[in-house]
């Protein structure tokens, strides 16, 4: 009797098994791809993914995976099935960056778009009480006079704050030695231990410890970046010309799926995704982190990512130049 | 300052959800733990969701509360099946397995329980009192002094393996190795990946973990001759009466707390050094008539109470310097800002009761650990009592999804697989496993801050000397190889001695 | 048939040599391409893995030669016969997970799970019955179901895409 009753569920469960193919989008667990390893950034997509699940009635788990820069998850989520069932969290290192050093086979192109979701300013920081300079054109003066001697960090080698940090110590000539660290925390621990001389510091780490530093430059010309740093001098101040508007400068993500992901499919996770984003219980969650959120739908997908892509394209010997600056020094 | 913020967190603290949800943490921190595969960091990754939209002392009661039975729950799996539910268990078993042999399963338990909740306590105790000091101290240390740490680590590993002192270096560099494999920090190139991007980040240490361990321990298993029956196994109640085991070994509990709460306090050390370390300090202090690795109490107390501490340690550079210990303490950060409140120095200033709350959801946590804990020693102890032919395949189904679960990636299950042959062939050659996991933890510690040192100093290798932590350290180190070269010569004299009446 | 312990040990010589092979393999094709087997410590990924392959074989030389400079005739441990025929139901077991854990990708959790279960179940000696796939299945489903909802973990679907959605 028991027994009967037990394969009579089971093969109820088979049929409704068998069924999913034909039922509405989405019936079970939308999975987002993370790129990094758990920490800050990983709970501002975890703040999303819930609303987003709120919006579409299932739960979006966030997935950390990384490696290799981030393309380890972009190669994960493409060698899944295009079902709509895998979200690409398309943060800018691997979207865009990753292809322009040629560590990565594919464009922004390839992908398609769900909604943009956030993005997070850089500076360049010291330790307060720093006493060898007092502006960003000092420390630059200083490390022309003392090639090679400068260490700072911009987190991981070859990410986003490597390039453009690298690109504006290219423009003054100033040869600074990257050191890079597994946690951005420990760079900044070792900022204020007098270790390195200068590193990034984002905003979120600004706001938790604006006593510890003193912002020299923020690395964005937009208005609200600067804001957030407390007016320090940004990119905009300096007497040299970067070739980096908008977003290029920036770290930011696009949530992304497969290319062959159906229309509708992705239509769905698009709606839910800008009325999750236009929630203003998430905007202010983004916020206090110091990420802010971006409102732009798929529409204004290559209207956005497209300028970046080329800016950072343009200036892709930044990394190359520092790489041979510091052989010739050895 | 201090009582004014622990009473102003007091009002925050003392409503329903804040305290029902630091209970439900603790348990499913169990849970997750004991589990093979899951540990501490994933269950909180899974419910912080959940957690920023609740108030934020109850928000932080239930994160803080899973970390903390979440790093306990591993040695329930460790002492009852020999497999350690998380990294953090790997030297728990090396005496709680054989207490659990030796029919004592549930003592052991207790006194892990007991030994977790009051190293925890203690490492709140530290947190409390010197949270703002110790992460200055911390501060002194940067590359070098981490590479020089690493390198005591490696020694503690010569300690642990004695009578098979060789295969534990050996199996200890092996771990060293397995740790390169992956994407390189510095020169962003990939090494040993063998052109599939499965292995850009590595092996999953949980996938190596669960593999080593639990995959040769269910083969072992099958080689027994009683699949069948309910083992009948005289199963002693437990009860609060471990604590009291437990206290018996006050020294042994006050110095591995210590060094567990010191190793939290450093960002990057974490649990898994702390257990391995005051495992072995607990080892070489231990009298002659101490047996470790044979079912010594003083063993799960050392372990335990060490990485329990550790999580109060972690505690410290998070909130004082909003700088992450770990993992999972980075993820506690994350919620810490989503809920509204900046972690670092100007949280003591400005939300005293913030910081006051956190400190009295981390202590109760620790209190119900232990009650909650030792009232479910009978439930966890009832696996013992399933027939094998019904362990055997669940606990590898357990160990599939476990580990599945990680990154959903069948890879690393093919790793799991492939490990558990790994860890058959050492175990059969009496090779030590335990090694293998501290090597792969202490790899990237040694590795990277050894080149990041040699990228900041201006002038080599001098830099290990120019800094006096680190020149302490370095000496330390030189001690302790000199002395257990020393003890390992005179024991090999004294049983050369006894070789022909033997034979 | 037996095996002794020290043949084991033999095993386990040949297993790290192999492994010291393959990272000098390693160093001398892929990282030298990548160009990361030279420089300082900004660019060179080989030097330290190198170090450590090779301190693992100065270890596994002296563990070996060790063992065959004692004159001494090998310990009871050593000499310990394992009798083949006690091996058959582990390596029973690991054919059974292997196999399960090739095919869960492609056939995906539903389609396998329960077979694997039922077949260590066998192998373990429990009797080929109704109650034995039952109890299978059950394994399968309820845990299935305690990771599915509460842990919102999505199991391999495999090929067919078999999701439940509970």
């Amino acid at each position: 009797m028991r027994l009967r009753r037990i394969f009579s569920a089971s093969i109820a469960a088979v049929v409704m098994m068998t069924s999913t193919a034909f039922a509405d989008f989405p019936e079970r667990t939308v999975e987002n791809v993370f790129p990094w390893s758990a920490g800050t950034a990983m709970s501002v997509s975890q703040i999303i993914a819930k609303a987003l699940g709120e919006e579409l009635g299932v739960s979006v788990p966030v997935v950390s995976t990384p490696g290799a820069a981030g393309t380890k998850a972009f190669i994960t989520s493409m060698n899944r099935p295009a079902d709509g069932y895998t979200i690409i969290d398309g943060y800018v290192a691997p979207l865009v960056l990753q292809p322009v050093l040629g560590n990565a086979d594919w464009s922004f192109k390839d992908f398609k778009p769900l909604h943009a979701a956030v993005s997070n300013a850089f500076s360049i920081g010291v330790k307060k009480g720093e006493t060898r300079w007092s502006t960003f054109e000092e420390l630059m003066e200083y490390g022309k006079a003392n090639p090679g001697k400068l260490r700072y960090s911009s987190g991981s080698r070859n990410n986003l704050p490597h390039m453009v940090i690298a690109k504006v110590l290219q423009s003054y000539g100033v040869v600074a030695q990257n050191i890079p660290y597994k946690t951005d925390g420990d760079a900044r621990k070792d900022l204020k231990a007098g270790v390195l001389d200068f590193s990034f510091i984002n905003v979120g780490a600004y706001l938790q410890d604006k006593d510890g530093f003193e912002i020299l430059l923020v690395l964005s010309e937009l208005p609200g970046a600067k804001a957030s740093y407390d007016g320090a001098p940004s990119i905009t101040d300096l007497d040299i010309e970067l070739g980096l508007s908008g977003l290029a400068p920036m770290g930011w993500t696009w949530w992304l799926v497969h290319k062959d992901t159906p229309d509708d499919v992705a239509d769905v996770l698009r709606a839910a995704m800008k009325t999750a984003m236009a929630r203003e219980d998430v905007k202010e969650q983004i916020s206090r982190v110091g990420f802010v959120p971006l409102e732009w739908d798929h529409t204004q997908y290559e209207e956005i990512v497209g300028p970046v892509a080329g800016q950072l394209g343009a200036m892709g010997n930044a990394l190359k130049w520092e790489e041979d600056e510091l052989k010739k020094l050895k | 300052m201090l009582v004014d913020s622990i009473l102003a967190g007091y009002a925050l603290f003392m409503t329903p959800a804040a305290i029902g949800l630091t209970l439900l943490g603790v348990l499913f921190g169990l849970v997750v733990g004991a589990l093979p595969g899951l540990g501490p960091l994933m269950g909180i990754i899974l419910l912080l969701p959940v957690a920023i939209g609740l108030p934020p002392v109850a928000a932080m009661g239930f994160l803080i509360a899973i970390f903390v039975g979440g790093s306990c729950g591993g040695s329930i799996s460790a002492i009852l099946l020999r497999i350690p539910g998380t990294p953090l268990a790997a030297a728990t078993l090396f005496d709680g397995y054989p207490m659990a042999q030796k029919g004592r399963a549930s003592d052991a338990i207790g006194i892990a329980i007991s030994a977790s909740a009051l190293g925890g306590l203690f490492g709140g105790g530290v947190l409390i009192l010197l949270a703002p000091a110790l992460a200055q101290f911390a501060s002194n240390f940067a590359p070098p002094e981490y590479a020089a740490l690493a390198v005591t680590g490696l020694i503690a590993i010569a300690v642990i393996s004695e009578g098979s002192l060789l295969k534990g270096l050996i199996a200890g560099c092996f771990g060293l190795l397995l740790a390169t494999i992956g994407t390189d920090e510095f020169s962003t190139g990939y090494r040993f990946t063998f052109d599939t991007h499965h292995m850009l980040n590595g092996f999953h240490i949980v996938a190596v973990v669960v593999g080593l361990f639990a995959i040769s321990e269910m083969a072992h298993q099958t080689m027994g001759n009683d699949l069948l029956k309910k083992p009948k196994i005289d199963i002693a109640r437990p009860g609060f009466g471990s604590v009291l085991l437990t206290l018996k070994h006050w020294k042994n509990l006050l110095r591995s707390s210590t060094i567990g709460a010191f190793f939290g306090a450093l960002p990057g050390a974490g649990g898994v050094i702390s257990s391995f370390t005051s495992y072995a300090v607990a080892k070489a202090a231990a009298g002659p008539d101490e047996k470790y690795g044979e079912g010594e109490e003083g063993g799960v107390v050392a372990t335990e109470s060490a990485n329990n501490a550790t999580v109060g340690g972690t505690l410290v550079p998070s909130l004082a310097l909003g700088i992450p210990g770990d993992a999972s303490s980075a993820m506690l950060i994350g919620a810490l800002l989503i809920l509204g409140y900046f972690p670092g120095p100007t949280l003591f200033e400005q939300q005293p009761e913030i910081v006051g709350g956190i400190f009295l959801v981390y202590l109760t946590s620790n209190v119900f650990l232990l009650i909650a804990g030792i009232l479910a020693t009978p439930l966890f102890v009832y696996v013992l009592r399933v027939p094998k032919s019904y362990l055997i395949p669940i606990v590898l189904l357990l160990c599939t999804i476990g580990t599945f679960a990680l990154q959903a990636s069948v890879f690393d299950l093919l790793v799991m697989f492939g490990f558990g042959l790994v860890g058959i062939l050492l175990r059969a050659a009496s090779y030590p496993l335990s090694p293998i996991v501290i090597g792969i933890i202490l790899g990237p510690l040694l590795e990277n801050n050894l080149r990041r040192s040699l990228l900041i100093s201006q002038d080599g290798y001098w830099i290990f000397v120019e800094r006096p932590v680190s020149l302490i350290l370095i000496i330390v180190n030189l001690l302790l190889i000199a002395g257990s070269i020393w003890f390992a010569v005179r024991k090999k004299s004294k049983a050369a001695d006894k070789v022909p009446v033997s034979d | 048939m037996t095996m002794r312990k020290k043949h084991i040990g033999w095993m386990v010589v040949a297993f790290f040599v192999a492994i010291i092979a393959v990272v000098f393999q390693q160093i001398y094709t892929s990282m030298t391409e990548q160009g990361i087997a030279s420089g300082g410590p900004y660019d060179n990924a080989a030097a330290y893995p190198a170090a450590v392959a090779i301190l693992i074989g100065i270890l596994v030389l002296l563990q070996a030669g060790l063992g065959l400079l004692r004159a001494l005739p090998p310990s009871d441990e050593e000499n310990e016969a394992i009798s083949l025929a006690r091996l058959k139901r582990p390596a029973g077991l690991l054919l059974i997970f292997g196999i399960y854990l090739a095919l869960l990708g492609p056939l995906g959790y539903h389609l396998t799970t329960a077979p694997m279960i039922f077949a260590v179940m066998v192998l373990c000696g429990m009797r080929i019955a109704l109650v034995t796939i039952a109890v299978s299945v059950v394994i399968a489903f309820v845990l299935a179901f305690a990771f599915e909802v509460f842990l919102k973990v999505v199991l391999p679907g495999g090929i067919f895409a078999l999701n439940i959605p509970w």
